[in-house]
Formats: C-alpha cells, structure tokens, sequence
C-alpha cells in the first residue's frame, strides 16, 4: 500500500535489536509492507530525541513510527522506555503544531516477529491514509 | 547586508581602544579555560585580521549578546550588534552556532515558517479565564506553550506563566485577545543572523496583529516584548501598537499598589535576575523590584545586579558547553549567597536554563533555591 498519488516517504526508526531482528524476519518470511516506508537503523531507540523526530516532520514525512525492543528486553536497560517519553513529548510538540499528533507512533516487539511488524507498518499506514480523507 | 567593512564601521569596532573592559565583564570569556578568546581580541582581530579568522573565532558563536560588554565600553562599540551583524556573513556561507537539544526548538520554529500552519496553541485558555475574540489588547504569550511541553523533565512555569498572565490581565479589567496563529517572534532566528528565517516569522506575525486591530500588545518574554517593540520597527518599519512587557503594564497601572506593602509578619527573603532583554536592552529595573517588594517579599540583590546583571548563561538555544555550564553555577551561587530562599525572574527562558544547572553538577546542598516567575507569584498574590 503506497500513499495514493504521491511519493511522500514514512520514517521508521529502528532499534537494531528486537526491533530490526523482526524487520529482517518479516524480509526473510516474504511478508509486504508498503514501499513508502524507510527504515532507520539505530543502535537504541533511546538515542532518539524530539529534534530528529520534528526533522522528519519538516523534511516532509508522511509519518513516524519508532520501534523497539519489548518492554524489560533492551539491551541497554532502559532505552525502549526513554523513547515513550521521548514519543510523547513529540507528539504534544506536534500537536500544538497543528499536525494529526497520531501521525507519530511507538511500538515495542518481540526479537523476529515479522507478521507483528508488518502489522505495525499496516497500522501506520492506515492511519496515514486517513488523515489524509479528511482533510 | 552589510560587508565586513561596513559592519566593522557601523559598530564602531575600530574605535576599540584594547582597553579590556570588555572582556573583563564578559561572563563567558571568565569560564574559557581552553581556546581562550575575549570581546577585545574578537574586534581586534576583526579589524586587523578580516573577515576570514573573525568567523573562526569561537566567540562569534558563544557570545551571549548579553550588552554587558556594550554598556561598558568607553568607545561604545556596539558589540552584540557587531556579534549579530557578523553572524549574518556566517550564515550566508553556512556557518552557524552549535545547536543545542539535538535542534528541537530551530526545527519547530522553522515549521512556523508555513503559512498554512493552523496550530493548536490555546489549550491552556480553561474556563476561569477571560478572553475575548476582539480587544484592544492582544496577550502574546510566544513559545510559552512549547516549551511547557518539551521541558517537562525540568519542571518549569510554562503554560503557567500565560495563564498568571490573562488572569492578571482579567484582574485589571481587560479581556485579552490571544492570536491563535501567532508565530515564535524569531528573536532567536534573529541574533543567530538566520534573517530569511526572522523576515518570514515576522510578516506572518505582523500580519496577524494588524489584523486583529489591536492598539496594545503585552507579552510575559522578554525577548518576544523586545523584538516586537524595537527590532521589528527596525526592520519591517513602524508597527502601528504598543508593545509593552507586562511588568510594565502591572506597574504602570498599580495593581500592587503599595511597593513596601509588607505586612506579613514572616520575612520572606528574595532575589531577582534581571533577563538581559528586560533589562539592559529595554531598561526596566525597577518596575520588578517594585512589583517583588509588592507582594510581601525583601527584595535582597546579587553582587551583581541591574546594569551589572549576569546572563543565564545560554542564548538563542545554541552552543551550550562547559562555559555556559559554569556562568548559570556561579549565577545561581550568587543567588543563594544573598541568604535568599527563592529567586524570582520573569524571563522564561531564565528559569529554563537555571533550572537545568541546578540538576547538573551542583550539590544537593549548592541547589537549594526556588526558581520562580514573577508572573505566577503575582497572579497568586491577587
């Protein structure tokens, strides 16, 4: 599923553990997902800061996502949950910014899970989609 | 834009005089332990080296343009407007200070930029408060509610602040318009010489007011009151209303009406950091003291205060380090030094940056002050 008519890019920042482990999975188990979407590879989703996620906002991003590790699973103690609040401080940013603050999403995955995060990347999409009707 | 030439004439830096009082003064050039370099040695090599190793100088970007140097100078050279001018032929080659929280707020304030932006800025207007769709007053509250919600970790007056403000406001009678697309005021843009930034920032902003038909703006930052009043007119010409910040405006009109009214039996002790915007840039001192000594407080200052005034240390969210680090330490030292039990500004940005060095390097011990805005403590008072 492609964003209709336009080539608008979603960013998905990863972590490169639980998070990138099911994004390779659902490549080795064949499992589509839109082509709009451009996967980021960092070491840990607690790098992230609301800076970078404003930045892909205002390059022109049609949505963020940002996937890490299961809860208790990060591989340095607390990262995935320093990224919620990360997430949630940009979404209230966003928010005030006029954008659908929906249009941010944050999700936690189990190590090689790739129908979940297909599912997660479905999800995104569709929520991009309908923004966009509405308007 | 102006050559180097031109800028070096126009602020007089080669009238320096390498007397050195400058850099004597300067709070950063105190904490440079490493590279160092002082306001004196940035116009002398401005006017004996060019342009080429003065847009090297670290300075040019850790400046806080603060005006302590400025006012000092016996040959008034007009250093931060020096700073500001050069800062434009940097950024035209794509120069520009370190930024700083990974350029959170450059970003969000570049997305202003769009004129189809309808932002959702007025949550924070509840049912207590009283504004009206249509006054001769409009209350600018700037990034207030940006910031509110990207400092959550620092527990800062925010959206606080605008609320202190309209019900003060209230107090007094007037029903403030608040713009719903007001944009940031660009000051930041402004100093950092990103003017393509600041121009659009501001025809959006000055098209909003004109709009509205107000003939009075009040504002509760120092820094939007400053650049509205004085460098919009500067650049844009005339804006056809009064922009006041509203420390002004509660003087002016009295609303403390006794300055010594002291009747609470518990003395309770206090300080004010003057914001370089309020103070040395638009001259107002006493009107907060005044205000501070309003509702019940003995006002103590810090060795340095008023014109002497110390910066909080970081200016237009750029180049925060070690030295900046150091300048908000000392400052908030001198603060507790005083025997005070709370230091009150009334620039929000102030209270951000001393807020956040107090949860840095210093002691439990060294931290013991309450930051506070004499906006909220005013509108508690009443």
């Amino acid at each position: 599923m492609n964003i209709s008519g336009k080539k608008q890019k979603v960013i998905v920042f990863t972590c490169n553990w639980q998070a990138y482990s099911s994004l390779e999975a659902a490549g080795i188990e064949g499992l589509g997902y839109s082509a709009s979407v451009i996967p980021i590879r960092l070491s840990c989703l607690g790098r992230l800061s609301p800076g970078i996620i404003l930045k892909a906002f205002e390059g022109g991003a049609a949505g963020v996502c940002l996937v890490g590790c299961a809860e208790g699973e990060c591989r340095y103690q607390n990262g995935n949950i320093e990224a919620r609040e990360v997430f949630t401080e940009t979404r209230n940013l966003l928010k005030l910014l006029g954008y659908n603050e929906n249009l941010l999403q944050y999700h936690l995955i189990n190590a090689g899970n790739g129908s979940e995060y297909v599912n997660i990347m479905d999800l995104l999409m569709k929520t991009i989609e309908e923004d966009r009707e509405k308007l | 834009m102006s050559t180097f030439n031109e800028i070096i004439q126009s602020n007089r830096a080669w009238l320096c005089l390498d007397c050195g009082k400058c850099s004597s003064v300067c709070p950063v050039t105190l904490h440079l332990a490493e590279g160092y370099t002082s306001p004196r040695l940035l116009v002398e090599t401005a006017v004996g080296c060019g342009e080429d190793k003065t847009l090297e100088d670290p300075l040019l970007w850790s400046c806080l343009t603060c005006l302590r140097c400025t006012e000092i100078c016996p040959s008034e050279v007009q250093f931060s407007a020096f700073i500001q001018d050069v800062r434009q032929l940097a950024q035209k080659k794509n120069l520009s200070g370190d930024c700083t929280h990974s350029g959170m707020i450059q970003t969000w304030i570049r997305m202003m930029k769009d004129p189809d932006l309808k932002q959702n800025r007025l949550d924070w207007i509840d049912g207590d408060l009283k504004v009206a769709r249509e006054s001769d007053t409009i209350y600018f509250p700037g990034c207030l509610p940006y910031y509110d919600a990207a400092f959550t970790d620092l527990d800062i007056e925010g959206i606080e602040i605008a609320r202190a403000a309209v019900k003060i406001l209230n107090s007094l009678g007037i029903e403030p318009m608040v713009l719903e697309n007001e944009r940031c005021c660009g000051h930041d843009q402004y100093w950092q010489g990103d003017m393509e930034t600041f121009r659009q920032l501001a025809e959006l902003n000055i098209e909003v007011i004109s709009q509205s038909g107000a003939k009075r703006l009040v504002t509760t930052c120092p820094e939007c009151a400053y650049t509205l009043k004085h460098t919009y007119p500067e650049q844009f010409g005339e804006l056809d209303l009064e922009v006041l910040h509203l420390t002004e405006l509660m003087a002016e009109s009295r609303l403390i009406a006794d300055p010594n009214g002291n009747n609470d039996s518990e003395v309770k002790l206090a300080t004010f950091q003057d914001p370089c915007r309020l103070g040395r840039f638009m001259g107002i001192y006493q009107e907060p003291r005044d205000l501070i000594q309003g509702i019940g407080y003995d006002l103590v200052e810090m060795k340095h205060n008023k014109h002497t005034s110390i910066c909080c240390g970081t200016s237009c969210w750029s180049t925060c380090g070690q030295a900046n680090k150091s300048v908000q330490v000392e400052r908030l030292n001198e603060a507790r030094s005083t025997g005070a039990e709370m230091l009150i500004t009334s620039c929000v940005k102030c209270q951000i940056h001393l807020k956040c060095a107090q949860q840095g390097p210093m002691t439990a011990e060294e931290n013991e002050i309450t930051i506070r805005d004499l906006t909220t403590l005013i509108a508690e008072s009443i």
